[in-house]
């Protein structure tokens, strides 16, 4: 699906350069609400260019690369190809990626349940046929890609990419990307951030040789001697234009930060003389955070208070210890309410369907108890005064938040906290995606918050920004390893600091926990298994008739269409979807194979295909409109019991012959239900090992991932629900073989049962994960239940409330043991 | 011109529009074609809305906590509590003093342990109150066997189907439930965290919002009114059956959606529920009219909520291209909430532009 094309020389008479290069970009505008992300910029990459291009936080690095990526359209501006140009409306991701532009994108794009070869087939999967060995060819593809960037890697092509490390990760992702037949210009975001000073020497020197066959490179990097070393030529955005172009052997760190408008020397150094004098203190840390340095820390009142370190030394955990004040044990003391400024605004800051007002107002309100009136007109007067203070107009209150530029909808999130009125007020990197100017009188207004009394600690990812502080503490492996005051506070004594006490392996953290945790994982992903010998050796002590050959299949039938329902609810599950339709479908084809089928062979038949259909549809649907599946599959059970009450009011109907006759065969002496549990079992597992199941699993994983390389959601969605419609359809069939009849309602009850098998099995309702076997032993498990209580005398009554309880009692269980690192 | 995009504009802050619309236009084709609909049978429509519609809110609230939130085991609740409302009142007056709170308590016990399994357990919503409907379930059969009378108290009865001046007295109470929810929503410090812990949870718990007892509470509100929903419809029906709540599980989802509540949370509409809620059971005493097997009517009620759902969807997807393409990184629901940015919530900004 990805076979490049070489770019046709329509235009042979353009001049020189235009028809050989690889790509053009002309006077590209592109404007968010009233911002100018990108104010007419120009890039021309010819073959084997290495094009370094850099610029601050929000000066449109990414919006452009977007745009060449086809992720974006521009408001105005050209694309050409070799000389070709391309409208915007006909160019796309997946149109940018057959001209052969390739990203390696800095939120990694793989697939962390997939393996390395697996990754590597997703984003060019050529001509795979699903035929055994499939995989052959992208493993030595990728074994191939890993020794020509990063030799000696050692990473192995089929492990879980889940189960590497960060740094790992990136080189699997550049491998992948710089790799792809045919491609023309990768474009790198950040490719050394993870990497060490080793792997970012061969990426770069594999870049070097690379270029030189003619493939194109865009670097972008804020390490800006890597920019100098590679590139060939440099491209400096600030504000959303182009500050500087130019040859790489023109460029020094220097004349780059310059023209980034990094000035250094222009925060002004904090020089007030720090309150700390006044212990008032009102946050005290002490415990393992200050282990390194031996000494409790305290903040007091007016303090302006810096965290520094690397990314990821533990300074935004304090942070967020300080906001919550649930550190183990009491680490962090916290003695007065607090606002919290999120750079992250997006994600962590901005409700989107709410005015500015609302916004800044919200802060203020959480203070009250529910019941207390909200008066918009007490609100905006109460937000008057902050937001005079920050320059913010009234007349922007209420305007939608997302109208407003990133510097501010900054603003107005600072309002929120000056809104509140808290002394303490906790920022997290507060000036990302702010242009220079604002955060100029960002420094200001913090310095004017701190001289009214309040409190401010700052972390940050720009070291300069510190400069702004009173005190610093500088971070590493999530300890406080250095205490700089006032003079002490310069970027090379904190960038010293940050190196100078890192011990190295970073990675160290990725460790689980204590081996009790590890024993506890374990006995969960044994449920399943456990809990059916528990079962099966309960009930055969009851009654020894159990175990006969006999007493099985009797007992295991009813199990054939419960595994049959639990496999086509994984299919979804493993979408992160969830389908309520499921019983309820199985009940219908059911209905549909007692009556129609019986009678009529051709019509049952095409009613039944039609049935699977019209299942599948709703995949798509889901997929194609973004709507919940939940509600869509509830909604659609009412369809599938509609359609079976109209077509039988009453239980009844007739098993067709060749049916029944599926269930009631035998051989070498094994029951015939745990042979067919076995056969769905082992086909389920092909499906899952053919590039299909990879594909279906991608998606669960890391949708957005996936439509990136190329994969249609809308289809696989269709997919999806097609094997899972195929899976509920034979449940049906099997449900009348093997109670001679059929019953509409004789399938709801298999929804439930369902979702508690495939959790059973192992898999997490977050999707991505495939168990064909634990899900079957979960069903069984689930299924012989019942007949355990009905054995043990106990009123069929109680068959619901056990179902739910031992799916609640399983989900409990499963988020107990969780890994949480991932959560927010 | 200028007043058809004025409207439109206004009917993007207040969804509850389209749901008020439906329902005057398919009154006034069915007056017209048939002669069957009167203004005392519209009071018959509007009685069977109210129970939807206690119930709707309640449902409303569960699904504006965000992050595909629904509350499954109102379906269970309401059986539950009809019955125990028979067992516990025993067609005795005196007995209302025991048998309503037993179930306003039955309902915030309920309500807890949703609450407790969704935020204290971290298990999604769906899955935990599905559970719960099944436990409940159990309950109910055992509660089922225990019946001696079906005898209703003759104040609960008149509750729940005597007129005051031609309107139900239960329309009244769904009436007074609206209103509580608007103030609630638009007024209140509740609603506005609840709007905000709907569009985006983060930004919520960092602005110092309890996200945690606001989903909570927006639990329990949804359980105790289905409780006492269960008990009035157990005294208008005179007695009590074991499928009786099944029909409002998807109503209820219907009923919040079609009146233009966010399927993903941050914005409600308690106004639209009504509305939508009469919409639904005019939709259904239609098909009855006609003469539609039951079957049909379940069908018809399916492709409704799917179709619904399908045109709400597609809003949103128009809706993210320009805001929401250039965040790549955001999860699903915060998408889904910058998504629906191009709309005020109802309820809190809705005096702001």
């Amino acid at each position: 699906m990805l076979q490049s094309q070489t770019a046709p020389m329509v235009h042979p008479t353009t001049a020189g350069d235009a028809h050989m290069a690889v790509v053009k970009l002309d006077k590209i505008v592109k404007g968010f609400g009233p911002t100018l992300a990108n104010a007419n910029i120009d890039l021309l990459a010819m073959p084997g260019d290495v094009i370094g291009l850099v610029g601050g936080n929000g000066a449109g690095k990414s919006t452009l690369m977007k745009i060449l990526c086809g992720v974006l359209s521009p408001t105005l501006g050209e694309i050409s190809f070799g000389g070709e140009t391309v409208k915007f409306s006909d160019y796309g991701a997946l149109e940018a990626q057959n001209r052969g532009i390739r990203m390696v994108h800095q939120e990694l794009s793989l697939c962390t349940n997939l393996s390395v070869a697996e990754n590597f087939f997703i984003e060019a999967s050529g001509e795979t046929r699903p035929a055994p060995g499939w995989r052959s060819s992208h493993r030595m593809r990728a074994r191939a890609a890993l020794d020509a960037v990063f030799p000696g890697s050692g990473i192995d092509v089929d492990a879980k990419v889940g189960h590497l490390t960060i740094g790992e990760r990136q080189m699997v992702e550049i491998a992948r990307a710089a790799t792809t037949p045919n491609v023309k210009l990768v474009v790198l975001d950040e490719p050394t951030s993870s990497l060490d000073q080793e792997r970012s020497q061969q990426l770069r020197s594999y870049i070097r040789d690379t270029s030189k066959t003619g493939t194109a490179f865009i670097f972008i990097s804020h390490k800006l001697q890597e920019v100098i070393d590679i590139a060939s030529m440099v491209l400096v955005l600030r504000n959303g234009k182009m500050a500087w172009q130019g040859d790489a052997v023109e460029a020094s760190i220097e004349k780059l930060v310059q023209l980034m408008g990094g000035d250094v020397g222009s925060i002004k150094h904090h020089d007030k003389v720090a309150a700390t004098e006044a212990k008032d203190a009102i946050v005290r840390l002490t415990g393992d955070v200050t282990s390194f340095i031996g000494r409790e820390i305290e903040i007091g009142r007016g303090e302006i208070v810096g965290l520094a370190g690397l990314e990821g030394s533990g300074q935004k955990e304090l942070l967020h210890a300080i906001f919550q004040r649930n550190g183990k044990s009491s680490d962090v003391v916290r003695n007065e309410p607090v606002s919290f400024i999120a750079g992250d605004r997006q994600k962590e800051g901005v409700f989107p369907m709410w005015s500015v007002l609302a916004n800044m107002s919200i802060g203020r309100i959480a203070q009250r108890s529910g019941l207390t009136a909200v008066s918009d007109k007490a609100e905006r007067q109460a937000a008057l005064e902050p937001a005079g203070h920050l320059q913010l107009d009234e007349a922007r209150f209420d305007s939608n938040i997302l109208e407003l530029s990133g510097g501010n909808q900054q603003k107005a999130l600072v309002a929120r906290a000056l809104v509140a009125d808290t002394p303490i007020i906790l920022l997290d990197d507060p000036t990302r995606g702010v242009d220079i100017a604002t955060k100029q009188d960002f420094y200001r207004l913090c310095d004017d918050i701190a001289q009214a009394g309040r409190t401010l600690i700052w972390q940050t990812t720009e070291d300069a920004e510190l400069l702004a502080t009173d005190r610093v503490l500088v971070f590493a492996d999530g300890k406080i390893v250095e205490e700089l005051t006032g003079s002490e506070i310069t970027e090379e004594a904190i960038v010293a600091a940050s190196f100078a006490h890192q011990s190295g392996e970073k990675d160290v953290a990725e460790d689980k926990g204590s081996t009790f945790a590890k024993f506890a994982r374990y006995l969960v992903d044994a449920a399943p298994f456990i809990g059916l010998a528990a079962v099966l050796i309960t009930m055969i002590s009851v009654n020894p008739i159990v175990a006969s050959t006999f007493g099985l299949d009797l007992l295991l039938l009813p199990a054939v269409s419960l595994v049959l329902i639990a496999m086509a609810q994984m299919f979804v599950v493993g979408g992160s979807e969830i389908d309520l339709g499921v019983g309820a479908f199985a009940g219908l084809v059911s209905v549909l194979s007692a009556t129609l089928l019986y009678d009529q062979p051709w019509l049952g038949g095409l009613a039944i295909v039609a049935a699977i259909a019209g299942y599948s549809c709703l995949g798509g649907l889901i997929q194609a409109r973004k709507i919940p599946a939940i509600v869509v599959t509830l909604g659609a059970s009412f369809i599938w019991i509609g359609i079976g009450y109209s077509l039988q009011p009453t239980p009844g109907g007739a098993s067709p012959q060749w049916l029944s006759a599926m269930v009631n065969w035998s051989l070498f002496g094994l029951p015939t239900s745990i042979i067919l549990i076995m056969i769905v079992t082992a086909i389920t597992i092909l499906i899952d090992r053919m590039p299909l199941g990879v594909v279906l699993r991608g998606f669960g994983n890391n949708a957005a991932a996936m439509t990136r390389s190329g994969w249609s959601s809308v289809r696989y969605g269709v997919i999806r629900y097609f094997i899972a419609a195929l899976y509920a359809a034979t449940a049906g069939c099997s449900l009348t073989a093997i109670n001679t009849a059929s019953d509409i309602n004789s399938g709801n009850s298999f929804t439930l049962l369902s979702v508690a098998a495939v959790v059973m099995g192992g898999c997490a309702l977050i999707g991505g994960i495939i168990s064909p076997i634990g899900v079957a032993a979960g069903a069984v498990t689930l299924s012989l239940i019942g007949a355990l209580l009905g054995m043990l005398n106990v009123s069929s009554d109680y068959n619901a409330a056990t179902q739910g309880l031992v799916l609640i009692a399983l989900l409990v269980l499963r988020s107990a043991v969780a890994d949480r690192r991932n959560e927010p | 011109m200028r007043s058809f995009s004025d409207f439109g504009f206004w009917a993007q802050k207040n969804r509850w529009i389209w749901a008020a619309l439906g329902v005057v236009l398919l009154w006034l084709t069915l007056s017209i074609i048939t002669n069957r609909f009167s203004l005392s049978s519209l009071s018959g429509i509007v009685l069977s809305a109210s129970f939807l519609t206690i119930i709707g809110i309640g449902q409303m609230f569960v699904v504006t906590t965000g992050r595909g939130n629904i509350d499954l085991s109102i379906s269970s609740v309401i059986t539950l509590n009809a019955y125990v409302a028979l067992l516990t009142i025993e067609g005795q007056d005196a007995n209302l003093i025991i048998g309503i709170p037993v179930a306003i308590l039955l309902g915030l016990a309920i309500g807890a342990v949703n609450a407790l399994l969704v935020v204290g357990l971290r298990v999604p919503a769906i899955i935990a109150t599905l559970a719960i409907g099944y436990v409940l379930a159990t309950a109910t059969l055992l509660a089922n066997r225990e019946m001696s009378t079906f005898a209703v108290s003759p104040t609960l009865k008149y509750l729940a189907s005597a007129k005051l001046g031609g309107l139900p007295i239960m329309a009244l109470i769904a009436l007074g439930a609206v209103l509580i929810s608007i103030y609630i929503l638009r007024f209140s410090a509740y609603g506005r965290a609840l709007s905000a812990v709907g569009q985006n949870r983060s930004a919520a718990r960092l602005a110092g919002i309890k996200t945690g007892k606001v989903i909570a509470i927006a639990f329990i509100i949804s359980s105790v009114l289905a409780s006492i929903t269960g008990v009035l419809l157990g005294a208008y029906i005179g007695g009590a059956f074991l499928e009786m709540g099944q029909p409002y599980l998807l109503q209820s989802i219907a009923a919040v959606v079609l009146g233009g509540t966010l399927i993903f949370g941050g914005s409600a509409t308690a106004l639209g529920t009504l509305f939508a809620s009469i919409l639904l059971i005019l939709i259904v005493t239609t098909m009855q009219i006609m003469g539609l097997p039951p079957g049909a009517q379940d069908m018809v009620q399916g492709v409704v909520i799917i179709l619904v759902l399908a045109l709400a969807g597609r809003e949103a997807v128009m809706r993210r291209t320009p805001s929401g393409a250039d965040n790549g990184t955001q999860g699903p629901s915060e998408t889904d909430a910058a998504s629906a940015a191009g709309t005020m919530p109802s309820g809190a900004a809705l005096e702001n532009r």
